[in-house]
């Protein structure tokens, strides 16, 4: 295959991914769920899934749709298939938020809007998974960056089962097996969901993404695989040696021990892996895109560092939270932002210019953003990020809805240059539209 | 009038990639161009096989070239071989985007 086509939906993935976190700031700034909230409340349950499939699992598949031919240089089996998707997870999520709203009685007691909810999403990300893993099949030998999307989707496939199992257990559905998955596993389906799934298929990604647009060379196949060796033991530990754990009734603190090793010793290896894609860069000065991803980087160096210290000082579990919002929004969104700026503006110029290329002359993709501009939102959103981490560390929960109002502020910030990248509205007059090319379409393509 | 080789390459000039921002020309994408008689045959590259950029470059070099006066038929074959390396960049072109010296 030479040259993959423009997906169609890729960017009403991205649209709903943004509407959800909107609403998952709003929440913050309302004081909804955590840190006013426990923990494992039902509202911190609906903020969490707002961000992590609403958010995150939203953006991640919308790219992968795109990104997956171009990583293994075949056509995805069905292009058909994305719009179903979307529908699917959209419904499953909503449906899901409403059952935890009824868990805590803020709706009367619809416990089974929660597996109804779990089958709608599983639904969704196992025809969006069937879809890539064909065309992963199709593309054997897989490259590096795709092995970590695959590992990352096997990781999607136990946080929905364990997810699927939560669900049928407090909808009483559940037999004693269930109810003891339910009493100890959560935290396998949280290892799962934010550093299998996202975690690694954002590493997978990066590794790519980074090395296209800093024209560095691919990280030397025999390190990247020894960093997805050790990423996917940590997944494998965590889940399978859990489960195994809570079958024979015995404690999970040691598998915890051995999966935050392994976790760590991951985050090293692919640090140490980036540093090299940075240092070894053709590219010298660094556009928004990667100078911003360096910071969504030191979030995931600060969050391992954090978590270090917070287990060897005893208040893991009670700083919990923080630890896990700053891999959510310094580390995940932070990268997710920061790609989405490039990746928005460089499908604009294919759809745009594209089709009149060789006829007329043609912008530079840098000729659609405003770097400068964009660079005072993003540091805005990060300086937010970390100022809540630190407040949610202090026990500061009004001060934090604070902070996630400057999010917010930042995030919006930032949607602005999106919409103003889709609509060409800082091309020059002369080169915006040459004759023959079109103006995009906002939602899709 | 039959085009020569110059001729075409000049009017691929018109063609850039759009994340470097250069003509595909001094990029070094261009491997090869043939011309015999009107019939013109384009052997080029890119930086990535399944990227959607790659399908509009080669559409690109086939319109431009087609534009010139005197050609009468234009095949663009894509090839990976050898694989492109910002080594094959024009000087002037690499120190116009900043480039590292190349190794």
């Amino acid at each position: 295959m030479i040259g993959g086509s423009v997906s169609k939906w890729t960017m009403s993935y991205f649209a709903m991914g943004i509407a959800w976190l909107f609403a998952a700031e709003a929440l913050m700034i309302a004081g909804f769920g955590y840190p006013g909230a426990d923990v494992a409340a039902p509202e911190t349950l609906v903020l969490v899934h707002v961000v992590a499939i609403g958010w995150l699992s939203m953006c991640i598949c919308g790219a992968l749709l795109q990104f997956v031919p171009v990583l293994v240089g075949k056509a995805l089996v069905s292009e058909a298939g994305a719009l179903p998707v979307l529908g699917l997870l959209t419904a499953g999520l909503i449906a899901l938020l409403l059952g935890f709203l009824a868990l805590g009685g803020r709706l009367p007691p619809w416990l089974w809007l929660l597996p109804v909810g779990t089958t709608l999403l599983v639904a969704g990300f196992g025809l969006f998974a069937a879809n890539i893993v064909m065309t992963m099949w199709r593309a054997r030998p897989l490259a590096a960056a795709a092995r970590f999307v695959l590992v990352g989707l096997a990781a999607l496939g136990a946080t929905a089962a364990l997810g699927t199992s939560f669900a049928w257990a407090l909808a009483g559905y559940g037999g004693s097996g269930l109810n003891a998955v339910l009493d100890a596993g959560i935290p396998l389906h949280a290892i799962a969901g934010l550093g299998g799934w996202l975690t690694l298929t954002a590493m997978g990604v990066s590794y790519r993404l980074l090395a296209m647009f800093m024209m560095s060379p691919d990280v030397d196949i025999r390190r990247s695989r020894t960093t997805l060796l050790v990423g996917a033991a940590t997944l494998g530990l965590a889940v399978a040696g859990g489960l195994a754990a809570i079958a024979m009734r015995a404690g999970l603190d040691l598998v915890f021990v051995l999966t935050a090793v392994c976790g760590v010793a991951t985050a090293a290896l692919y640090g140490r892996d980036v540093v090299d894609l940075y240092r070894k860069r053709k590219r010298r000065t660094l556009e928004l895109n990667t100078s911003m991803a360096v910071y969504a980087l030191t979030s995931l160096a600060a969050s391992v560092v954090l978590g270090l210290a917070l287990a060897v000082r005893g208040s893991f579990a009670a700083d919990i939270g923080a630890f896990v919002f700053l891999l959510g929004f310094g580390w995940l969104s932070g990268l997710v932002l920061a790609k989405l700026y490039k990746i928005v503006a460089f499908l604009t110029w294919l759809e745009t210019y594209g089709p009149v290329m060789g006829r007329v002359p043609t912008p530079r993709v840098q000729d659609l953003v405003v770097e400068p501009r964009a660079t005072k939102w993003f540091a805005a959103y990060f300086a937010s990020v970390w100022l809540a981490t630190a407040l949610l560390f202090a026990g500061q929960a009004p001060a934090f809805r604070v902070a996630a109002f400057g999010m917010m502020v930042a995030t919006a910030g930032i949607v602005q240059e999106l919409l103003r990248t889709r609509m060409l509205a800082d091309v020059t007059t002369n080169a915006r539209l040459p004759q023959g090319a079109k103006l995009p379409r906002l939602l899709h393509s | 009038m039959t085009p020569d080789v110059a001729q075409i390459r000049d009017a691929l000039r018109v063609v850039i990639d759009p994340e470097l921002g250069v003509n595909i020309v001094d990029l070094g994408f261009i491997y090869d161009i043939a011309v015999a008689e009107g019939d013109v045959r384009i052997t080029m590259t890119a930086t990535n096989k399944g990227c959607p950029a790659s399908g509009f470059l080669k559409e690109g070099v086939a319109r431009s070239a087609s534009q010139v006066d005197g050609v009468r038929s234009v095949d663009v074959v894509m090839t990976f071989e050898p694989t492109w390396d910002p080594s094959m960049i024009s000087a002037d072109a690499r120190a116009s985007l900043g480039f590292a010296s190349v190794h």
